[in-house]
């Protein structure tokens, strides 16, 4: 089950076709915005979805096609708890998605004195 | 009662002499082992209780005020220990000791320290020996002091560090009072914290608590450190010593031992094994417990050209030497053909991973044919009944020494071995300093993702402190894993006393009361900048430290991630919850703290330290932090409660 999952997730991931957003439905950002925190992306991912060490990586602007995104939720790889559709129906991950993929981008290291001027060089 | 018959003034204190010359002679019997035979008394003797009814007022005759007691003689056996501080909340089970320490004792070394709960003395002394080096005491009151403390002295346990326990009990039958008396005394003190303490006795005589307490400040140090424990007999601290008993008694000369180094000939080997392998990492976990430790560590990763993950249950590695390659954990271990794993908590765990799903799988971290080499003292000090000891895992060369001790040997070995090999290395060595570069570009990029977020990042927060304390010298007080571990990411720890580890046994409250022992170190050795940062959840366990930190004039930086909640709670409620398809919205249901939130300034204020927040904007964040140094500066406990994200 888990690797048949993994696989699928491998095979979702290397398909060209599959990774463009154009193959993602059109998403309520709002709403989005609302599952994120209800439904507790926000516990691992961060609020904003900018991701934590510890806990999960960032969605913010994922990179992830959605058919990757959803797959994730369905059968995630390690340790993410899984989202079953009668819990996080299709079209509320769709919404998830159009808000994570749209959120603002964060300035680049560089740009920010504080982090550049961080001890460790 | 009724059938004694009154008794005269007259009658009574001729009765009173006859008593107590009966009650010497008993002793005298008593201690012979011989049944004792009262001399034969005329008038039928009254007893204590008549004497009150009676009178209202004790004997005349009865001695009510003595120069000398067995607690005096107590506090001079701790007075050879070098212990600074006796850390407690008082109880009447130990009045004879405390009266003895402040007084007899001149409350110095050790000096008396006021903690509002038996959870925070235990707690600091934790801390404390972390950045000290040396254990201090906490005076448990009998059954419940000890009940109280039973946690922190697990967490110790756990994260072996040694700290020596007092508690106390009332004592024998006959002399208690009813009530009370019975409640707080204990025919076996250690009893229900003995399975995660290294030794403890119940000392019957003055001569034994001197043989007992020199025991067990030698035990709790040597390798596994760990806490131990005396009970302090409520009759022995307020017996009367006169000058013939006290001649009498002796405090035994201090024995520190050294400690277990590994045997020549495993290291050989272990140095053969090191020099052979292509792809060597070493990981150091309890490791290193002072600058010397670290800086062998930097000499043996130097001699082999080796990687060294530092997983940070101490200050093992400085963040800014090239072979500190924490961060690339994963990869290293993944590549290894070698690994030296040194005092590992869970070496199983090192090699290994097991997911949290419905059905639990576990995977292998590292290669099926990696040697593995463990040098630890973990096998010294193994119980049946608590788990800490972890999943069992078997190593190629496992050797039973204390690591820090064995290094130098290891250092030596690996240096005669190499010399074929010293190209190789050099060529290995070159390649890591490329890759440990990347380390601190990558960090940087990870914390600009979250630097701008609104509640306040731990990348954020460690930026924005960076620049304001960089020219300090600053040591933290707390593992900041919740906040995303940024000093360690991105900060130059070069010192041993810059950071601590954590809590050993995960107990929560931890880190509040560590943080408070550990300040009090640091203010000794004088002139650092001490930085904690504390979960809300975490600090609710113990908010009085900061009384504590206020009435001892204890300065230090408590930073509340504030993210209210029990927020490891949370994700564990929501797995379960998505497991069992019952919805996800209820998480929040017993791991959330607000409604009301909780005012964190205002708390630290009515404790008499400086409360500065709540802070949400990130962009307040630099001015509440310089207020919050400078005070410290100043000499203030400060806490600043910043609203932040959940975890990193
Ligand atoms: C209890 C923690 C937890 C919660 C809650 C959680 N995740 Fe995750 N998530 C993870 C972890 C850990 C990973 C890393 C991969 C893994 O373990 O499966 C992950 C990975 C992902 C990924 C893959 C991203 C990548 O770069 O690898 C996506 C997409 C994702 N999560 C979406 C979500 C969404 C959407 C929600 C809410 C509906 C959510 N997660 C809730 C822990 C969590």
């Amino acid at each position: 089950m888990r690797l048949l999952s993994l696989a699928s997730l491998a095979t979702l991931l290397l398909s060209p076709a599959l990774a463009q957003d154009a193959q993602a439905p059109a998403g309520d950002i709002k709403n989005g915005e609302k599952h994120y925190i209800s439904d507790g992306c926000y516990q691992c991912h961060g609020v904003g979805g900018n991701g934590a060490a510890l806990t999960g990586p960032r969605l913010s602007r994922t990179e992830f096609p959605y058919e990757a995104f959803i797959n994730q939720l369905r059968h995630p790889g390690s340790d993410m708890p899984p989202y079953e559709a009668s819990i996080v129906p299709d079209q509320v991950v769709a919404d998830i998605y159009a808000y994570v993929k749209n959120l603002p981008p964060s300035r680049p290291a560089k740009d920010i004195p504080l982090l550049m001027g961080m001890g460790v060089k | 009662m009724a059938d004694t018959g009154k008794l005269d003034r007259r009658g009574f204190l001729k009765g009173a002499v006859i008593a107590s010359g009966a009650s010497i002679a008993v002793e005298a019997h008593a201690q012979s082992g011989a049944p004792a035979q009262p001399k034969a008394a005329k008038a039928p003797l009254p007893t204590a209780a008549q004497h009150a009814a009676e009178n209202d007022t004790p004997s005349e005759l009865a001695p009510l005020t003595t120069t000398k007691t067995g607690s005096d003689f107590m506090v001079d056996v701790c007075k050879t220990l070098n212990l600074d501080y006796m850390a407690s909340c008082p109880g009447s089970t130990f009045r004879g000791l405390q009266e003895s320490f402040i007084n007899y004792g001149q409350n110095k070394k050790p000096e008396w320290l006021t903690c509002l709960h038996e959870e925070v003395s235990v707690g600091m002394a934790h801390g404390y020996a972390k950045v000290a080096g040396k254990p201090m005491a906490a005076m448990m009151h009998g059954t419940v002091g000890t009940q109280h403390a039973a946690m922190a002295i697990f967490n110790a346990w756990c994260d072996r560090v040694p700290i020596m326990l007092f508690t106390a009990s009332a004592g024998p039958v006959e002399d208690r009072r009813p009530g009370v008396e019975w409640m707080h005394s204990v025919q076996d003190g250690a009893a229900t914290v003995r399975d995660f303490i290294k030794w403890d006795d119940y000392p019957w005589s003055l001569q034994s608590f001197a043989e007992s307490t020199a025991r067990a400040y030698s035990l709790a140090t040597a390798q596994p450190p760990a806490p131990v424990l005396i009970t302090a007999d409520g009759k022995l601290q307020e017996m009367p010593l006169d000058a013939k008993a006290s001649e009498k008694l002796t405090i035994p000369k201090l024995n520190i031992g050294t400690q277990t180094v590994a045997d020549p000939n495993a290291l050989r080997d272990v140095a053969r094994m090191l020099v052979a392998a292509q792809n060597p990492v070493i990981i150091a976990d309890r490791y290193a417990r002072s600058q010397a430790g670290m800086d062998n560590l930097v000499k043996l990763a130097e001699a082999l050209q080796a990687p060294v993950i530092d997983l940070q249950n101490r200050m093992n590695m400085p963040t800014t030497h090239y072979l500190c390659h924490s961060a690339r954990s994963a990869a290293l271990v993944g590549q290894a053909d070698c690994i030296l794993s040194l005092e590992p908590v869970d070496l199983y765990g090192q090699l290994n991973r097991v997911t949290d799903q419905l059905e639990r799988t576990s995977r292998r971290k590292a290669k099926a044919d990696v040697k593995i080499i463990s040098i630890s003292t973990h096998d010294l000090m193994v119980r049946a009944n608590y788990q800490d000891f972890q999943r069992y895992s078997a190593a190629d060369i496992s050797i039973t020494a204390d690591a820090e001790a064995t290094l130098p040997f290891l250092i030596e070995a690996v240096l005669k071995e190499s010399g074929a090999r010293r190209s190789d290395f050099e060529a290995r060595g070159q390649k890591l300093r490329e890759a440990y570069k990347g380390i601190a570009d990558r960090a940087r990029a990870d914390a600009a993702i979250t630097f701008d977020s609104t509640p306040i990042s731990g990348a954020r927060l460690f930026a924005e402190l960076w620049n304001i304390v960089k020219n300090d010298d600053w040591a933290f007080l707390t593992s900041n894993n919740y906040v995303g571990n940024w000093q360690h990411r991105l900060w130059p720890m070069e010192k041993h006393y810059q950071y601590i580890g954590s809590s050993g046994g995960s107990g929560v409250g931890y880190e509040p009361v560590a943080a408070l022992g550990a300040a009090l170190a640091h203010r000794d050795a004088g002139g650092r900048l001490p930085i904690a940062v504390i979960g809300d959840g975490n600090f609710n366990m113990a908010p009085t430290t900061l009384w504590t930190a206020a009435h001892h004039k204890i300065p230090y930086l408590a930073i509340i991630q504030n993210n209210r909640a029990y927020h490891q709670e949370v994700m564990h409620i929501q797995r379960m919850a998505n497991r069992h398809n019952r919805g996800v919205e209820n998480a929040v249901i017993g791991t959330t703290i607000t409604d009301p939130n909780i005012d964190y300034a205002k708390l630290a204020q009515g404790y008499g330290a400086v409360g500065i927040g709540p802070i949400t904007d990130p962009k307040d964040l630099a001015d509440a932090l310089k207020k919050g140094v400078a005070a410290v500066k100043a000499g203030e406990p400060v806490l600043i409660d910043i609203v932040m994200q959940p975890r990193g």
